[in-house]
């Protein structure tokens, strides 16, 4: 019943845009098709209007999101400070998928936009039934950070 | 809000409310069969995961998973029936010989004996007890045969629960990801996280409860075998320990559901042995048939399940105060019966967490 549901009424998914969108992630590297796909099948495809919040500053976070399409602002809201201007193929929020602090920005789209969003109990999911694969997420996601924390020294010293 | 628009909304609210006043009958036998299907979702759930990872293929897992447990069923109803059948057999022989009366006549001239004489008089004469004896025995018969002739509905409910079962427990994570879709931007996150809250407070609840009756039924099984060592005559031990962990899920009112079966039979096994007849705990407490001894040894098993073994593996999965419990178990056993005790302390664990959420939100709409 599955395989015909498939057939018939699912899209073909080698031209899925999602799958598309997450091969171009880092915490996704180094993922098969077939991981890739069972990823993208416990992903939440999500629409937000322009100047629509994604998610405000301090509110709980659960996960991180994927521009499908469209453009999004992570800013502070107190402060008006802009930390960065994402497009189709970027991501943000995965610092959610480890902890469960509250957001330290907002994130608004600023024009119409279509984005993924991957959950932290998508990700507890996912290493309950291929341990593997969320091994895998997990090292991507700690080299992402690991690359980040790299940076910021390097900026610390440079301002120092 | 310009009041036309309140008194549509009104109006919409009456229709609606009485629309499914009026359908809710004959929608509650499926909801009903959805409930089960979920529960038994749930149960099955985290089996259901753990397999695709070595199968690569859900339905298989799946596939496996409950052929085994329907297989299992069968083959425990099946030798169920076949042997409750020869039992029933023997004891309605029994029934026919002399033995079943001198042995009632014999209980009754003891129990009058054991009594004062002013409320010895009340008992009624050994030859009414007999006749009441041998009616209630064909009742409980005629009911049983009642009980079999419902079985076509009952195979028919069953059939349609499996068939509801397999495609949730091939398509859960599809559906749970339709369900979210109705969950609107800003509640996303907050949404996501219920969800979650309520599949982990329903699977720890339901893993919880089935350790417990599994312990429960071997805890009984092992008190029947010891009886047995003492004379006892108790056959069907181990049906008689799984029905007991069967309806140790219920709580409160399980326990002693789940001493039926073993007081019946120890009754039908030992009625015209007069050794039995005049059996005592300790040479001191008079125990006809053992019934005495087979009570005792349940609420030792449920001392040892409540004390020990529930706290260490339910623990505060619900987290209910013991009087919450009590009265959650009395709405539902008042609104649905013996059903709605079952359901009551999940569903209102998972009513916990709603309301949890719920005052979450509404604390902090600001970030949201």
């Amino acid at each position: 019943m599955k395989a015909l549901y498939n057939n018939y009424f699912r899209k073909n998914s080698k031209n899925d845009p999602v799958l598309k969108a997450l091969e171009s992630v880092p915490i996704f590297d180094g993922l098969s098709h077939k991981e890739l796909s069972e990823v993208a099948r416990l992903t939440h495809e999500r629409t937000y209007k322009k100047d629509e919040h994604i998610f405000k500053q301090h509110a709980p976070a659960e996960g991180m999101y994927v521009i499908l399409d469209g453009a999004v602002e992570i800013k502070d809201p107190e402060s008006g400070t802009i930390f960065a201007s994402l497009e189709t193929g970027d991501f943000f929020g995965e610092l959610a998928l480890l902890d469960e602090e509250p957001r330290s920005a907002s994130a608004h789209a600023i024009q119409p936009s279509r984005l993924i969003g991957f959950f932290r109990t998508d990700l507890l999911t996912l290493m309950k039934i291929y341990p593997e694969l969320g091994n895998k997420i997990m090292l991507n996601l700690a080299r992402v950070l690991g690359e980040r924390l790299r940076k910021t020294n390097e900026e610390l010293a440079r301002s120092n | 809000m310009d009041p036309v628009q309140k008194i549509y909304r009104l109006l919409i609210f009456i229709i609606v409310g009485t629309i499914l006043w009026r359908v809710f009958p004959f929608l509650a036998p499926i909801i009903g069969m959805l409930l089960f299907s979920f529960l038994f979702t749930t149960i099955f759930l985290q089996a259901a995961d753990s397999l695709e990872r070595y199968t690569r293929s859900r339905s298989l897992g799946v596939f496996i998973i409950l052929s085994s447990v329907i297989a299992l069923g069968i083959a425990f109803i099946g030798s169920f029936i076949s042997n409750m059948g020869s039992q029933i057999k023997s004891f309605s022989q029994k029934i026919q010989r002399d033995d079943f009366s001198t042995s009632i006549e014999n209980l009754s001239i003891g129990i009058k004996e054991s009594l004062p004489n002013s409320i010895s008089n009340m008992v009624p004469e050994s030859e009414k007890i007999i006749t009441i004896a041998k009616n209630s025995m064909l009742e409980v018969f005629q009911s049983v045969l009642s009980l079999l002739s419902s079985a076509g509905s009952f195979f028919f409910v069953s059939f349609m629960v499996l068939i509801f079962t397999i495609i949730l427990l091939i398509e859960y994570h599809d559906f749970k990801r339709s369900l979210v879709r109705f969950i609107p931007n800003k509640y996303l996150e907050v949404g996501l996280r219920m969800i979650y809250n309520i599949e982990q407070q329903i699977s720890k609840y339901l893993r919880g409860q089935i350790l417990a009756a599994s312990s429960v039924a071997i805890l009984s099984i092992i008190g029947l075998f010891i009886l047995n060592q003492l004379g006892a005559n108790i056959t069907l031990i181990v049906f008689i320990g799984i029905i007991a962990g069967l309806a140790n899920l219920i709580p409160m009112v399980g326990p002693f559901i789940g001493m039926i079966p073993a007081i019946l039979i120890a009754l039908m096994n030992n009625i015209g042995n007069d050794a039995a007849l005049s059996h005592q705990i300790l040479g001191t407490i008079p125990s006809p048939f053992y019934i005495l001894d087979v009570i005792l040894m349940f609420i030792i098993v449920q001392q040892i399940d409540n004390n020990f073994i529930t706290p260490m593996v339910v623990g505060e999965s619900v987290g209910l105060h013991p009087m919450a419990v009590m009265l959650v178990l009395l709405i539902g056993g008042t609104l649905i019966g013996p059903l709605g005790m079952l359901f009551a302390i999940p569903a209102a664990g998972v009513l916990k967490v709603v309301i949890g959420e719920i005052v979450f939100v509404t604390k902090n709409s600001h970030l949201l």
